[in-house]
């Protein structure tokens, strides 16, 4: 049997605040799966993320990637993921076109002098028209609205190597447009291609026709299982609190919460 | 035209300045962007002043003969290094501002450890602790002439060998770290390679025209171009024609090169903002004809839509 996509034991992080984010965290889940971390702000969600890819260290415990540990071999981890940060992580100064974003996902995993060849290019192209922003190849990436950035941002991940997609709050402060079109996009490039994905989001409606497994953190989990599980209005009012509540439409839960805004922790 | 080239073959002090001009265009070009589209502008002031600071402990030991081998130029690299390091420390998350504060601490330390130092160095030499904060093109010697060159080439071959490395660190350093790339690596090999030029640049021609020539031109061009080749190239066009016109200027009038060369410098800056202003009004005015033309295609529509019913009461 081949090493789960994800594996915590007894792990603990902390903020570099020194606040504990996690603590206590064990879970397994089995890979190539379409997986969504949910919890409130404030939750780890990011944290669990950062260290499994090595950019946070535990203080106790470990998570493992596909058998790779994140301390002793997070090299290994890095070359098998396509990560995107969040959006307020990019930085706006540098005058980049979106093409230039897109291939950055292809070049960023390649040797020196890291050249974009016809495939490359033909690959990032794609890649773009899944989000359907193909009209603006040519664009300054600065100039885009903030869902045209996210959709780009998504699109340099697609464009990449690597057989796990990891993406932290992609869905944050996008309009509908923008949440359809990458959640459609992640969804087909999953069912097409052997690839996992593992997603952050503090909302899970968008998503939860799509995902395969949930972890739900609130700094240790609160509950790892399929969608039907975890619709669950006692697990949702301990993750989210005692408004949150759970309705029925056209065949789907639905989770009400009033948990908006944007997860960060500088 | 002969003329000129005749007064430049027989005068030295022109072509060292018309060398160092080219040298610190190159600097402006390479390191001047990329401070700025990381936010980090105020590194080049930083460096400069944190230089002022290793000269005058340079001094400080070759005049109490603790060690008179330490040249003060030896104590301005190593502060401006010194700078880049604790810049480069707290930025390693790719979070501006943190950068910019280390920035000023380690640009109010060294200041304080210069003025300190001040008291102890034998007054007749205090001046030449002032000296690297003005420097003048005509003035440059042989060995400026020489450091300023190496390193500004040393400068550019980094940049044409890293600059896509440079970029990705620039504009995502988590994300680049997360897939693999040694973003650690190429951000600490980016600030020191700038603040050792810069620090070069500031014995040669003077603090504040290295800030207006490493971060206005770059800042002009990153209003209105949509490509960082075509930055790097504009911001070597200005910083160069800015300096070639205070040495032309300084021939016929009395005037300092580098004075002329920072106020037309920064001058870029203001009359890239002014471009930028006028192209985004005539953007604007476009995009409201072409709203107004829809709705107004949009009206006809609905109402060639509802008139058949209109008829059908």
């Amino acid at each position: 049997m081949s090493a789960p996509l994800l594996k915590a034991e007894n792990l603990a992080v902390r903020y570099a605040n020194g606040a504990i984010a996690l603590h206590h965290v064990n879970f397994s889940v089995e890979s190539p799966t379409f997986m969504a971390i949910i919890g409130p702000n404030g939750s780890g969600k990011s944290t669990l993320l950062k260290t499994t890819l090595g950019l946070m260290n535990p203080l106790r415990g470990n998570i493992s990637l596909l058998g790779h540990d994140s301390k002793r071999n997070n090299s290994e981890i890095r070359k098998l993921v396509r990560y995107v940060p969040q959006r307020d992580k990019i930085g706006l100064n540098v005058p980049m076109k979106v093409r230039d974003v897109v291939l950055m996902g292809r070049l960023v995993k390649k040797q020196l002098p890291r050249l974009a060849t016809k495939n490359d290019e033909k690959i990032a192209k794609e890649a773009i028209s899944e989000v359907a922003m193909d009209d603006h190849w040519e664009r300054p990436f600065p100039e885009l609205s903030g869902g045209q950035r996210q959709r780009v941002l998504v699109a340099r991940a697609l464009a990449g190597e690597g057989s796990v997609l990891m993406l932290d709050e992609p869905l944050s402060g996008t309009d509908v447009e923008s949440q359809d079109l990458i959640v459609e996009a992640l969804g087909r490039y999953h069912r097409e291609n052997d690839v996992s994905v593992i997603m952050v989001t503090h909302d899970l409606n968008p998503i939860h026709t799509l995902v395969r497994d949930f972890l739900m953190l609130k700094n240790t989990v609160v509950g790892v299982g399929t969608p039907c599980d975890v619709m669950d209005l006692e697990l949702v009012q301990k993750l989210y609190g005692p408004t949150a509540k759970i309705v029925e439409y056209s065949g789907h839960r639905y989770c009400l919460t009033r948990d908006t805004g944007v997860d960060r922790h500088d | 035209m002969i003329d000129i080239i005749t007064l430049i073959l027989q005068s030295p002090f022109l072509q060292r300045a018309i060398i160092g001009a080219l040298m610190i265009a190159v600097v402006a070009s390479t390191s001047g962007s990329f401070l700025v589209f990381r936010g980090l502008s105020f590194m080049t002031s930083g460096v400069a002043h944190a230089a002022l600071g290793g000269a005058a402990l340079g001094l400080f030991l070759q005049a109490t003969g603790i060690a008179p081998w330490f040249d003060p130029m030896i104590g301005a690299l190593v502060f401006a290094v010194f700078v880049a390091l604790v810049t480069g420390y707290a930025g390693e998350t790719g979070i501006g501002e943190k950068m910019e504060v280390a920035v000023g601490v380690s640009f109010a330390l060294s200041m304080s450890l210069a003025v300190f130092l001040m008291y102890y160095i034998p007054p007749v030499e205090v001046p030449s602790i002032w000296g690297y904060l003005v420097g003048d093109l005509l003035l440059l010697n042989n060995l400026d002439t020489v450091m300023l060159s190496g390193t500004a080439l040393l400068l550019l071959i980094t940049t044409i060998l890293f600059n896509k490395e440079f970029v990705y660190v620039s504009v995502d350093m988590e994300g680049s770290t997360a897939q693999g790339l040694n973003a650690r690596a190429y951000h600490y090999l980016m600030l020191i390679t700038s603040a050792l030029a810069i620090a070069l640049a500031t014995k040669a021609v003077g603090a504040i025209l290295v800030y207006a020539i490493l971060v206005a031109p770059a800042a002009a061009s990153n209003e209105l171009l949509n490509s960082v080749r075509n930055v790097l190239v504009s911001v070597f066009i200005i910083a160069l024609a800015s300096q070639f016109a205070g040495i032309a200027l300084s021939l016929t009038i009395r005037a300092s090169p580098s004075a002329v060369a920072g106020i037309l410098a920064a001058l870029s800056y203001v009359v890239a903002l002014q471009i930028k202003k006028m192209r985004d009004r005539v953007h604007i005015d476009e995009e409201l004809d072409e709203l107004l033309l829809q709705s107004a295609a949009e009206v006809t529509h609905s109402r060639s839509k509802s008139l058949p019913h209109d008829h059908g009461h």
